[in-house]
């Protein structure tokens, strides 16, 4: 099934700063839940990996990421992950743009549109809890890159690099999110 | 013809609503379905499935899952293929894969069968399977299977194409010209979804093959057990004396226990193997995914007509939907099942149908759930199109239907289409219906509410439906002639024991076919023992579906026990020593004519037939009967439905279903309608609950109970029933089938209703599943949504 | 495979005891460990209300109960319904209303039924509709069902029977 994701969101850090993050999928990574890049193939094309765990299942994808455009200048990016179960029980892919726009306070304004496909036994559990997930994982990637972005810039790399264990996303504790989260009335 | 003689509620004959007698095992829970089988030395095996609707697959390795202690083995459609058992044929002369070679089709199909000691380690191993797949591009759209470029999944026909096949009847030329030349012509485009008949009871078996003693005995879910071992014979090559197919008690079928599964062929070849009963259930979700669906049919029908409601001709299109392989279950000549009854209880000069079959990347199929082989599809177009036509002509539907039905003194009646209707009296039954749901009040009752915003709508369904399959010259399912059997022993204390080639899963079998008997000799039906689904004692038959076992192996029953009285006749004359001409029967007994006290009880005759049999005559008492029947039968009725449409929610309420058949003469009416209010509740869930679809990638949507709906206690309306009784003239006790008839006829009843409550803000149609989503969108549309 | 664990439970009033693994369902170990087959197993999203037995006084799915929950416990299922072989009035109710037609929902309705009944001796349909809402028929249309929980109702009261 496709869905389709718009997620905008700000932050204070001057647009140049986000930038340097959001153009390095190995930055990147370490803030989607459960990813991890753990190889580059060329400088387009990175290896990466991601873990579900919805309840007692975990799908484990592993794939590619692929830089299709790098704007430097309009601050664009837009990426293509594409990964299959490695216990061959389905696929995922998604394609991502990313565009910064500088804000008149200073601050930066990310806009995303994502477009995420999911084949397999994950997609026949009905759209409404992928639809759900995807938007926690989104809230989390939020988070966890704001947070990011307030570390010190000379930070050393190994601390987002593939070195780090990526834990898998606990989805269960993720629906339970959204389930209060329609209850509240959240979109 | 009536029924000639009545018989006592001791007895039980025809038309005695007694209780059944399989009930005292299922009360108690020792119902004996396939799951409690349990035999030493037993193995389970699991499908390992797709995860994909259309992919390559690269490679299987079962190396971590064999590691798995308890895993007895793996089979991959490799280790099929080099027994030549890859594939195997369906019964509409396709074939299908067992288990997946060189790639898969339709997302939960069949790759892998592990055999384990017992079932979690089964699953376990399932989940250590690896596979390899290379994704294709999926087709899910059948409009769009024969584009060209549209990707070509059938790589092992000759023909590369994703076309199936055309099929034509009737006269496209003289249809056309009327057309042409009417007035007024109405048109719909009516879709009826893919939905699952999902019996509670899912789909198994227990393969036992012996090796001391060669033969192989499967205890399986089957709705037709000669014909799944005639086809395990051939495609297996075991000797077919050597095979023997127990269906012990079945959880309903409703068309979905008729196909051979997968599941079925590895759970034998594994105890082939392993020389172990290998037991094999399916989960639910496996049901739903990948066994027989039903419907799928995108129908195009349109009526030319005067304008004074006079409908002249019919014309049909429609483009089925068969998924990866074309495993529907229907006769030979008939790739379209019975669809052509489309002309419904109308009488058209002219008509013309045309159906489309193509495949997709969804599960193979689709003639299931109690549809009669398409009767289900026919009805509902007609049904929908006549009313569209009285909308168009600002017409009662009542009353165009009136104008239009075939009249009670023209049967046989020769329809446009091919088939001879038997018997029918179509404005009886709906004069019957209107009456009892007081028709022109709920009119009146609709007018004030119109005037008042409110949303209520009455629909009404005048069907006929062609069941009991059915005549050799024209029937047969991958060749087997359609006849069906029965055997009956009467034993020499004037108890008896009957057998028949057919197989209730729920429909009371071991009720009725007693009283058959009862009503024929006389005996008691209680004193009458009825066995099905043994294939090592029963007679050959094709199984129960598609209504057709009061009309085949019913007819056989009467028959055989008819050829009893015959012989019966010659003891009591002998007996009573006098002239066979000298005797009258009635059940129970032969008396001399003007004499009546001299007379012989079935039971003094029983006796006689092993202790005095007059000379030159056999001992014994029994007879069988394997039964051509001479045409189909017609069963019909009129249902009409009242709903309520909540104009904030959307949300349709049945408030009053009213139901009435026409089967002629009936055996059991308490069963006739048990089995009318489960028909209807399956029309209610299909026409507002369930559709079993699939998204742009193939994902199954309505793969779980999760997703498809079943009414429950709840959802499901009181049904109130009637009848009328216009017997079948060729039937030996003028009986029709009666089994789908709710199904066949209800879907078209709700959505009239729908539609009907909404008609006159100009809405003309709205396709199943009616949810309520569905509905306050057309009321915002509309402007009408509170 | 997990240790087994050794779990007693009280069923149909026999006390039985036996070693299962933790992730066992109540369900398989109630047809499987115990023989008890009359329990059925209809589905795989606790949905159908097949495999419904009473566990400590109240219905549960025993499909999405492991049987280590049960430990301690006490079961009915419905070869438990029999009293002294007699037929409870509900089974004698789903016989004579004919409220089943192939018998797989059966034993599930019958324990629902038992329980709504054990609340309330005197439902109207409605109470009848819900108390038995968790357990699909595909059967009956539920119409008989109903009237088969009536008459037992009607008998029990008459009756004193529980």
């Amino acid at each position: 099934m496709a869905l389709k994701i718009e997620k905008t969101f700000q932050v204070p850090e001057p647009a140049e700063k986000v930038w340097a993050i959001l153009s390095d999928p190995r930055k990147v990574a370490t803030c989607v839940p459960g990813a991890q890049i753990t190889g580059q193939v060329d400088e387009k094309t990175y290896q990466g990996a991601i873990s579900v765990k919805v309840g007692p299942s975990v799908t484990d994808y592993k794939g590619d990421v692929q830089i299709v455009r790098l704007d430097a200048q309009a601050h664009e990016i837009e990426i293509l992950g594409k990964g299959q179960d490695v216990r061959g029980r389905g696929s995922a892919s998604m394609k991502m743009t990313g565009r910064l726009r500088a804000l008149p306070d200073g601050g930066t304004e990310i806009a995303s549109v994502s477009e995420v496909n999911i084949v397999g036994i994950l997609a026949q559990m009905g759209s409404r809890v992928i639809a759900e997930v995807s938007n926690i994982m989104f809230d989390q990637f939020v988070k966890n890159f704001q947070a990011l972005l307030k570390q010190p810039s000379d930070a050393p790399e190994s601390q987002g690099m593939a070195a780090r264990e990526a834990s898998p996303i606990n989805a269960t504790s993720l629906a339970w999110e959204a389930a209060k989260g329609l209850l509240r009335g959240k979109s | 013809m009536s029924i000639l003689h009545k018989t006592s509620p001791e007895v039980g004959g025809l038309g005695h609503p007694i209780k059944r007698k399989e009930d005292l095992r299922f009360i108690q829970g020792k119902g004996n379905y396939v799951d409690d089988v349990r035999l030493p030395g037993m193995v389970y095996g699991q499908v390992v499935r797709s995860p994909y609707a259309h992919a390559r697959i690269k490679s299987i390795s079962t190396e971590e899952a064999k590691k798995l202690s308890g895993v007895l083995a793996i089979i991959t459609g490799e280790d099929l293929a080099k027994a030549n058992l890859a594939w195997m044929p369906t019964l509409s002369y396709d074939k299908q894969m067992v288990l997946a070679t060189g790639k898969v089709l339709f997302q939960s199909q069949e790759v892998a069968f592990v055999v384990a000691e017992d079932r979690y380690t089964a699953a376990d191993a399932a989940e250590l399977v690896e596979v390899e797949y290379e994704e294709l591009p999926v087709l899910v759209d059948p409009h769009k299977a024969m584009d060209p470029g549209a990707p070509i999944l059938r790589e092992d026909r000759e023909q590369k194409s994703n076309h199936i096949f055309h099929w034509e009847v009737g006269d496209r030329k003289a249809t056309d010209e009327v057309f042409q030349k009417s007035a007024v012509k109405a048109k719909v485009q009516a879709f009826f979804p893919r939905c699952h008949p999902a019996p509670l009871e899912t789909c198994g078996c227990v393969a036992d093959f012996n090796r001391a003693t060669g033969r192989l005995t499967v205890y399986m879910t089957s709705q037709a057990p000669h014909v799944h071992r005639t086809v395990f014979a051939l495609v297996g090559g075991i000797p077919e004396n050597n095979i023997r197919v127990v269906s012990p008690d079945i959880g309903g079928g409703f068309g979905n226990k008729v196909p051979v599964y997968p599941g079925y062929v590895c759970a034998i070849v594994a105890s082939l193997t392993l020389g172990r009963p290998v037991k094999w259930i399916e989960t639910r979700s496996e049901n739903l995914q990948s066994t027989g669906f039903a419907r799928d049919y995108h129908m195009t029908a349109e009526i030319a007509a005067d304008s004074d409601g006079k409908m002249k001709a019919l014309r049909v299109k429609t483009l089925a939907d068969h998924g990866a392989f074309n495993a529907a279950a229907q006769p030979t000549k008939f790739p379209a099942g019975l669809f052509s009854i489309c002309t419904g209880s109308y009488d058209f000069s002219n008509a013309f149908c045309e159906v489309d079959g193509v495949y997709t990347n969804k599960a193979p199929g689709g003639i299931a759930y109690r549809c009669s082989f398409r009767v289900t599809e026919a009805a509902y177009l007609i049904e929908r199109v006549v009313d569209v036509l009285a909308q168009e002509l600002k017409m009662d539907p009542a009353d165009v239907r009136r104008k239009n039905f075939i009249p009670a003194n023209k049967f046989p009646y020769k329809c446009a289409l091919g088939w001879t209707y038997d018997s029918g009296n179509y404005e009886a039954a709906m004069k019957l219906a209107l009456d009892k749901i007081s028709y022109q009040q709920l009119r009146k009752e609709q007018a004030e509410k119109r005037a008042k915003g409110e949303l209520m709508g009455i629909g009404i369904s005048s069907f006929t439906e062609i069941v009991g399959a059915g005549p050799a010259h024209t029937f047969d399912i991958l060749g087997i002639k359609m006849f069906d059997s029965c055997e009956i022993r009467v034993h020499p204390t004037g108890k008896a024991m009957a057998r028949m080639g057919t197989k209730s899963q729920g429909q009371g079998h071991e009720t009725t076919y007693a009283q058959i008997v009862a009503q024929e000799l006389g005996i008691p039906a209680a004193d009458v023992t009825i066995e099905e689904g043994d294939t090592d004692t029963a007679p050959y038959g094709l199984g129960t579906y598609a209504s057709r076992s009061t009309p085949t192996s019913g007819a056989a029953t009467a028959m055989a026990a008819r050829k009893i009285r015959d012989k019966a006749k010659k003891i009591a004359a002998h007996l009573l020593e006098c002239s066979e001409n000298d005797l009258e029967w009635e059940p129970g007994k032969f008396y001399v004519k003007g004499a009546p006290s001299k007379a012989k009880t079935i039971q003094e005759i029983a006796f006689a037939a092993y202790t005095n049999v007059p000379p030159g005559l056999e001992a014994g008492l029994e007879a069988v009967d394997y039964y051509d029947p001479p045409n189909l039968t017609f069963p019909f009725g009129t249902y009409v439905c009242v709903v309520d449409i909540d104009k904030g929610t959307g949300e349709v309420k049945v408030r009053r279903f009213v139901a009435v058949d026409d089967c002629g003469n009936i055996i059991n009416p308490m069963i006739v309608d048990g089995q009318i209010h489960g028909g209807l509740t399956e029309g209610l869930g299909i026409a507002f609950m369930q559709q079993i679809d699939y998204d742009e990638n193939g994902n199954v949507q309505g793969g779980s109970f999760m997703d498809y709906l079943l009414p429950t206690a709840v959802e499901t309306p009181h049904w109130e029933t009637d009848k009328t009784c216009t017997p079948s003239p060729h039937h030996p006790f003028g009986a029709k089938g009666v089994g789908e008839s709710p199904n066949v006829g209800s879907p078209a009843a709700f959505v009239n209703a729908v539609v009907d409550a909404l008609s006159h803000l100009g809405v003309k149609h709205i396709d199943m599943p009616i949810t309520p989503w569905k509905v306050w969108n057309v009321l915002k549309e509309k402007g009408v949504a509170a | 495979m997990a240790k087994k664990l050794t779990i007693h439970v009280k069923v149909n009033g026999q006390d039985r005891q036996a070693d299962v693994e933790p992730r066992m369902l109540l369900v398989h170990f109630i047809r499987e460990g115990l023989e008890l087959t009359g329990t059925h197993i209809g589905c795989d999203t606790s949905h159908c209300g097949a495999c419904t037995v009473l566990l400590n006084g109240k219905t549960a799915k025993s499909c999405t109960v492991f049987a280590v929950q049960a430990d301690g416990g006490e079961i009915l299922t419905v070869e438990g319904l029999n009293t002294d072989g007699q037929l409870h009035p509900l089974q004698q109710g789903f016989k004579e209303e004919h409220g089943l037609q192939c018998g797989f929902c059966t034993p599930g309705m019958l324990m629902s039924s038992y329980a709504l009944l054990q609340r309330n001796p005197k439902p109207s349909e409605e109470d009848i509709r819900w108390g038995i809402s968790g357990n699909l028929c595909r059967c009956t249309g539920y119409q008989n069902i109903v009237k088969a929980v009536q008459f037992a109702a009607d008998k029990m009261a008459q009756g004193g029977v529980r």
